[in-house]
């Protein structure tokens, strides 16, 4: 990718792109409640970018290539994520990111998806805008990543006592990892659906749990 | 020109200082006269929404929250996402509003609502937190399109001088709005139930509003006034 792109895929992975991230742990906050400790963050991301992480960046690279409708895309990104907890905090994180997308990069396809999809599934949506904002494969497949644990390390600050630069080092140090599973996920040029879905079946049981608490800080 | 949604009105200030109080009052000063919503943004899940649901002064799917993962300043002012979406969904739901009161969860003095998102804002502190906080200023004391002083009927038990708030507020604010006010009293909640009726007059006249927090008002438009 040229400078221009690389610089519109840093503005995408900055969190203080508006769209509403910062409310999100993605199940560390369930986790800690659960007993996970400090120095398992990193194992706890890790795990995520395997389970969760790697197959939403293959919906969202397909949802890039424009080679499938994005309704299918839903649809395939529904089968892979059963519960109804992560579906919603998902269909929120990528309705924000479209709203705010919608303002920032020019082009029909984020309004018309914006307009016509119920679930809008944030990796589905993230692969419209990367679209919008002419990133390729790998790109689009390194944000999916990227995201998911920045926000895991991030969210990870308001949980446990940690140093916030040792965090950052986690995530640095989760690179080679986030780079080989973009490769990997950008030279697969199959169909989503005959595409490798794992499943974190224990995050999606604690999610219902974590719904159910009274005091917690993180929307997920 | 007629506005095609309803009125944003940011409520902010520190915690404790009667916020959501102050909207119950409002819901039920102006409830039969105009269509209202509320959009809590709450700290630890949805403790406002329910302390609002809990007083019955509006139906509860015209009652919502946003989650802000503990920073409720970055959920108003730097990523609205959220609350943006929340208050669409919240006239989708409940049907066309002419009013939608944003509340933020408790925060210090330095926050303040993007005037993206809340058209106008009240900023409310309240007599028992000190009487030296309109000296020490901020954006919200500042440059609010009002300022609150709540709870004046607590001044005498904390020691706290309510004229001397409200003059250095009036030096610091000229001549944007004070308001003392005491929800304890029967119509307490009277003088910013006027201030919200302005408001809401003037945005139905001009099709939208600005904020003072915006700063210097610009009103290089393309429409006549």
């Amino acid at each position: 990718m040229d400078a221009e792109r690389t610089l519109l895929a840093m503005v995408l992975a900055d969190s203080r792109f508006p769209a509403g991230a910062h409310a999100h742990s993605l199940g560390l906050e369930q986790a800690v409640a659960g007993g996970l400790r400090a120095g398992d963050v990193p194992a706890f991301a890790a795990a995520r970018l395997r389970l969760v992480a790697e197959a939403d960046a293959r919906v969202a690279v397909a949802a890039r290539r424009g080679d499938t409708p994005l309704a299918d895309l839903d649809e395939e990104w529904c089968a892979r994520c059963p519960s109804p907890v992560l579906r919603e905090a998902a269909r929120r994180l990528g309705a924000q990111l479209l709203r705010s997308a919608a303002s920032v990069f020019e082009g029909r396809r984020i309004p018309a998806y914006r307009a016509t999809s119920r679930a809008t599934p944030r990796p589905v949506a993230l692969g419209v805008v990367a679209a919008a904002a002419g990133l390729d494969d790998e790109a689009v497949a390194l944000l999916a990543l990227y995201d998911d644990a920045a926000t895991v390390t991030s969210a990870a600050l308001k949980l446990l006592p940690l140093d916030p630069a040792v965090t950052t080092r986690w995530l640095a140090e989760l690179a080679p990892a986030m780079a080989l599973a973009a490769r990997a996920v950008a030279a697969d040029r199959r169909p989503v659906a005959d595409q490798p879905a794992p499943a974190a079946v224990a995050l999606e049981l604690a999610a219902t749990a974590h719904q159910r608490h009274k005091e917690r800080l993180f929307a997920s | 020109m007629q506005a095609d949604r309803a009125l944003r009105v940011g409520i902010v200030g520190p915690v404790g200082s009667g916020k959501s109080h102050l909207i119950a009052a409002l819901c039920r000063e102006l409830a039969g006269e105009c269509r209202v919503g509320v959009v809590t943004n709450d700290i630890y899940t949805t403790e406002d929404a329910e302390f609002l649901r809990s007083t019955g002064v509006l139906p509860a799917d015209r009652i919502s929250a946003v989650q802000t993962g503990g920073c409720p300043h970055t959920a108003i002012r730097d990523d609205i996402a959220a609350n943006l979406e929340a208050v669409s969904e919240l006239e989708a739901a409940a049907g066309p509003l002419d009013l939608v009161f944003v509340e933020s969860g408790g925060d210090n003095l330095t926050a303040i609502f993007s005037p993206a998102l809340a058209d106008v804002q009240a900023f409310v502190i309240d007599v028992a937190a000190g009487d030296d906080i309109p000296r020490k200023g901020g954006p919200g004391i500042a440059r609010a399109d009002l300022l609150v002083i709540n709870k004046t009927d607590l001044a005498p038990h904390v020691g706290a001088d309510v004229e001397l708030m409200v003059a250095e507020s009036r030096r610091r604010r000229d001549p944007l709005p004070v308001h003392a006010t005491s929800l304890r009293a029967p119509d307490g909640a009277a003088a910013v139930a006027g201030w919200v009726r302005e408001r809401l007059a003037a945005f139905h006249a001009h099709g939208h509003l600005h904020s003072s927090a915006e700063g210097a008002p610009d009103h290089h438009h393309a429409h006549p006034h």
